[in-house]
């Protein structure tokens, strides 16, 4: 199986696998359950919680209309200013500059309800009532690092000789970047992009204090309905997340080296 | 390939999160800072007049047992990755590209899948007719027992959200190890696990610190967790903070209650830097 | 220097990566105090033998004994070898002491002892002062002898180098392959040692094993390898030559045969077995030529021929010259450089010779 490891830890290896896994398979396995009941084995198979999930106007507002466009507009937004600290933390020489790169990566460190908290009491001192877009700004602190570590990643394994070279054969600094330095960052980019996706998409400490009291994320969404109203189109919610999330980091994993990222 | 470039160069590139981060990540904490000296009124929420009452709070018994709760919770989820996080670094770090590949995939997944889902995942297989208790009504037993709503669920929830902040650094420091020194001790007599406690554990140090680092400052601040898996029973600080905020409006309270978590990492950080500093400059005296 | 004793014995060892890779079948034997070293270019299958003997590969075939005992059936850590490996593998976190010392702890020697054997080794490899430094403050001769004296503190019955001296420049190199030869013969231990250099193999050995694609060419000492190569493969890899395929002419002539080259050229060489027109490969050594003056000897010089110069590459002590005789027969001589040779140039003609002993038979 694996290359050097001796046969005693595979039970360790396996304990740990099922302890990280149990929960999404579960989850996974009781969506197409047929009851109300969260049954395992569920006692039928059906879509209906699916349909559920896509009849009940709330979950689709959440995953729509809140998830999914501040997703998207949190990948854009890091992705931008992301890869512009990148290639200026990489790129650039100045002084500080170790100071500045440990500054833009601390939002990893910040335990996210401690975050949070901070931004939703500053708002509210500043009179600014909570909505999408309130979410979107916490999520451009969380979601940018990772695009840094990402491009910083594919800049550093770069050969920053490729764009003397191209300058020596006539292009501007300018050209030189986009024709040379950008085409050999797009998986870079693309991955930074779509961690950014993730993060944002995921979050539930942050969307709890930031997001728009009548327009909630998915996550905030589930977790009010696990409190008060469970049924398994939660589960079907979830399942849709999982999916989502898992076909992205495959996707991702193709492109990039995954573990660079955490 | 690095160009020492005139000034706006580098505020242009630099500056956009720079500047971000300064409005909407320091500015936030120093009001937070602002607002734990300030009166907390039940009506005004916090009145600007300066008061230690906030902090002076934290040392009555309910706090002091919240803290020690807390405190106590996250050593023994960091134990918990540690025993188990280990060997499947090592595993991970040791084997072939492929099953890599397949076995981050399988770690780095749960992590990235809301923490919302995860819980309930738990609340399902844990709860009072969840797949559990289903199954020891099957065998027999009867009623059923209460395994949600305590510590060991708590643990169980942020152990399986931690573990990759574990993993992920060990095996990354566990990589940079070369085989040829696994051989080496294997050659002059050590049996696998002599090898492991001499060479693979004090080399990969620095990983292990990471991981501490990350995994305990998890458990410290975590919310959803403790709210859906321990409930009233089983409290945490981050619960203590959420309420605070939303729910009883006693701001001054809630950002004492941050500052002290805040100031927590921030010791706990530069312990392990100054800790895998130290040991670098040993190791690296020549270069 | 070597013992009659037979210390270790390989005896079919295979070691199958896939049905188209394979290791072995590899039998040998190295006797007790032997240098002995396995030579070949890389993927012969050279390290993946010394990681067998060392327990690092799982032999698919065969066996190992050390000392008459099994040996291929052990763990490594319960093996009596020791292995210096090529990038050392020096214990990063552990002073130069406790690298020395590893071995030793593990075995509960009391500390004692074990601070006298750490010592001891340290003035062996002529490191008396550097007990407290760690590895990353060593050069890289330094740290190669640390890995040396950390496997021979444990005394071990046999010792396998996988190319320890490869990381080193030149210099450094030949110093090294002195030292390292003085240590083996001083402790009178055992060696397998793994190179894919030529030279130090021939300068270190007592005996050698030349390896290609998974198989032995030949076994011998340097001078029988060198002298008498077994085949074209080991011809070609040790030295430089020239190999030339011939007919018998005349099986009989004196003592000894004649036999004509594909291009001409004539040459007597030591009696051999074949019938008239028997095909030969012949190994001629560059060296093994020398210049015939003008006046020389006439026909009493045997195999004496005019070749003309194609070029001449100037190495300081040698001159490589490539000829080309009658035309045709393009041949590598190497020649002293001194006063005489100064005239050697590109197109000029020179009279060559070369004794019929130095002509060799080539039989596989």
């Amino acid at each position: 199986m694996t290359g050097r490891s001796p046969r005693f830890l595979w039970p360790f290896v396996a304990v740990v696998y099922v302890l990280l896994l149990a929960p999404l398979a579960v989850v996974i396995t009781v969506s197409f359950g047929s009851t109300s009941t969260f049954d395992f084995p569920p006692k039928g198979l059906s879509f209906k919680w699916y349909q559920a999930f896509f009849a009940s106007e709330m979950f689709v507002r959440s995953f729509f209309r809140v998830s999914q466009v501040v997703g998207l507009s949190t990948a854009l937004v890091a992705t931008l200013i992301g890869t512009l600290s990148a290639i200026g933390l990489v790129r650039l020489s100045f002084r500080g500059r170790r100071a500045i790169e440990t500054f833009f990566l601390s939002p990893l460190l910040v335990p996210h309800i401690l975050l949070g908290a901070a931004v939703y009491l500053y708002l509210a001192r500043l009179a600014w009532p909570t909505s999408s877009s309130t979410l979107l700004i916490g999520h451009i602190v969380i979601a940018t690092p990772y695009v840094i570590r990402c491009v910083t990643a594919g800049l550093v394994g770069m050969d920053s000789r490729l764009e003397e070279a191209a300058m020596s054969l006539g292009a501007t600094r300018l050209q030189a970047f986009f024709k040379v330095t950008l085409p050999l960052l797009r998986s870079s980019l693309v991955t930074g992009a779509v961690f950014a996706f993730i993060i944002s998409f995921s979050d539930i400490n942050l969307a709890l204090f930031l997001a728009g009291a009548n327009a909630p994320s998915l996550p905030v969404h589930i977790f009010s309905q696990i409190q008060f109203e469970a049924d398994p189109s939660i589960a079907a919610a979830s399942a849709l997340q999982i999916a989502i999330v898992g076909g992205l980091i495959l996707l991702v994993q193709r492109v990039f080296r995954l573990r660079l990222m955490v | 390939m690095d160009h020492p470039g005139p000034r706006q160069y580098w505020t242009m590139f630099v500056g956009p999160y720079g500047l971000y981060l300064l409005v909407f990540l320091v500015l936030p904490f120093v009001n937070v800072a602002l607002l734990s000296v300030y009166i907390h009124s039940p009506t005004k929420i916090a009145v600007a007049e300066f008061t230690s009452a906030n902090y002076a709070k934290l040392f009555e018994l309910y706090y002091a047992n919240l803290f020690v709760r807390t405190l106590r919770l996250s050593v023994v989820v960091t134990l918990v990755c540690v025993v188990l996080g280990y060997p499947l670094a090592y595993v991970l770090a040791r084997s072939t590209s492929r099953v890599m590949a397949l076995g981050l995939f399988l770690l780095i997944m749960p992590l990235m899948v809301s923490t919302v889902i995860r819980v309930f995942g738990w609340v399902v297989i844990l709860g009072s007719e969840g797949l559990v208790n289903q199954a020891l009504r099957l065998a027999g037993a009867a009623g059923g027992a209460r395994l949600l709503y305590t510590e060991s669920a708590v643990i169980l929830g942020l152990a399986q959200q931690s573990m990759p902040f574990m993993v992920l650094p060990i095996m990354a420091a566990i990589e940079r190890i070369p085989p040829s020194l696994e051989e080496a001790a294997q050659n002059l007599g050590a049996s696998w696990g002599q090898m492991f406690a001499r060479t693979i554990v004090p080399l990969s140090m620095p990983g292990l610190v990471s991981g501490t680092l990350l995994v305990f400052s998890v458990s410290m601040s975590a919310f959803i967790t403790p709210a859906l898996m321990g409930g009233r029973r089983v409290r945490m600080v981050g619960q203590q903070i959420y309420e605070e905020v939303l729910t009883a409006y006693d701001w001054p309270g809630a950002a004492s209650l941050t500052i002290v978590l805040v100031v927590l990492m921030l010791a706990l950080v530069s312990l392990a830097l100054w800790a895998t500093g130290r040991r670098a400059r040993l190791e690296t005296a020549r270069r | 220097m070597a013992g009659s004793k037979v210390k270790l014995d390989v005896r079919g060892l295979t070691r199958r990566f896939s049905p188209q890779v394979t290791v072995g079948p590899l039998s040998f034997q190295v006797m007790d105090g032997e240098f002995f070293s396995l030579l070949g270019p890389s993927g012969c299958g050279k390290t993946t033998t010394l990681r067998c003997i060392g327990g690092f590969e799982i032999l698919s075939d065969g066996s190992i004994e050390l000392d008459g005992q099994r040996l291929d059936n052990r763990p490594p850590h319960r093996r009596d070898v020791g292995l210096v490996f090529q990038n050392y593998a020096l214990f990063p976190h552990l002073t130069v002491f406790d690298n020395i010392a590893f071995g030793l702890r593990l075995r509960k020697v009391d500390k004692v002892q074990i601070g006298r054997r750490v010592a001891q080794m340290l003035e062996l490899v002529d490191l008396p002062d550097i007990a407290e430094r760690y590895p990353a403050q060593l050069s890289g001769g330094q740290q190669q002898r640390v890995a040396i004296a950390r496997s021979l503190v444990l005394e071990p019955s046999l010792l396998l180098f996988d190319e320890p001296l490869s990381n080193l420049d030149f210099k450094l190199r030949i110093q090294m392959r002195y030292e390292l030869r003085d240590l083996q013969r001083r402790l009178g231990t055992t060696a397998v040692y793994v190179t894919h250099d030529q030279t130090e193999a021939l300068a270190l050995s007592d005996r050698i094993a030349v390896l290609s694609h998974g198989r032995i060419e030949q076994v011998g000492t340097p001078s029988e390898i060198y002298e008498r190569p077994a085949t074209a493969f080991v011809a070609d890899f040790i030295g430089s030559s020239n190999i030339l395929t011939a007919r018998v002419c005349d099986p009989g002539r004196g003592a000894g045969t004649l036999v004509e080259t594909q291009y001409g050229l004539a040459l007597s060489i030591p009696r051999v077995a074949d019938a008239t027109g028997a095909e030969v490969t012949l190994l001629l050594r560059p060296e093994r030529f020398r210049m015939v003056a003008d006046g020389e000897g006439g026909a009493a010089v045997p195999n004496r021929f005019t070749a003309r110069v194609r070029d001449v590459t100037y190495l300081g002590e040698d001159l490589h010259v490539r000829v080309l005789v009658l035309e045709k027969q393009p041949l590598l001589v190497s020649i002293k450089n001194s006063k005489g040779t100064r005239a050697i140039t590109s197109g000029t003609t020179i009279d060559l010779a070369i004794d019929p002993e130095d002509v060799h038979v080539l039989r596989r």
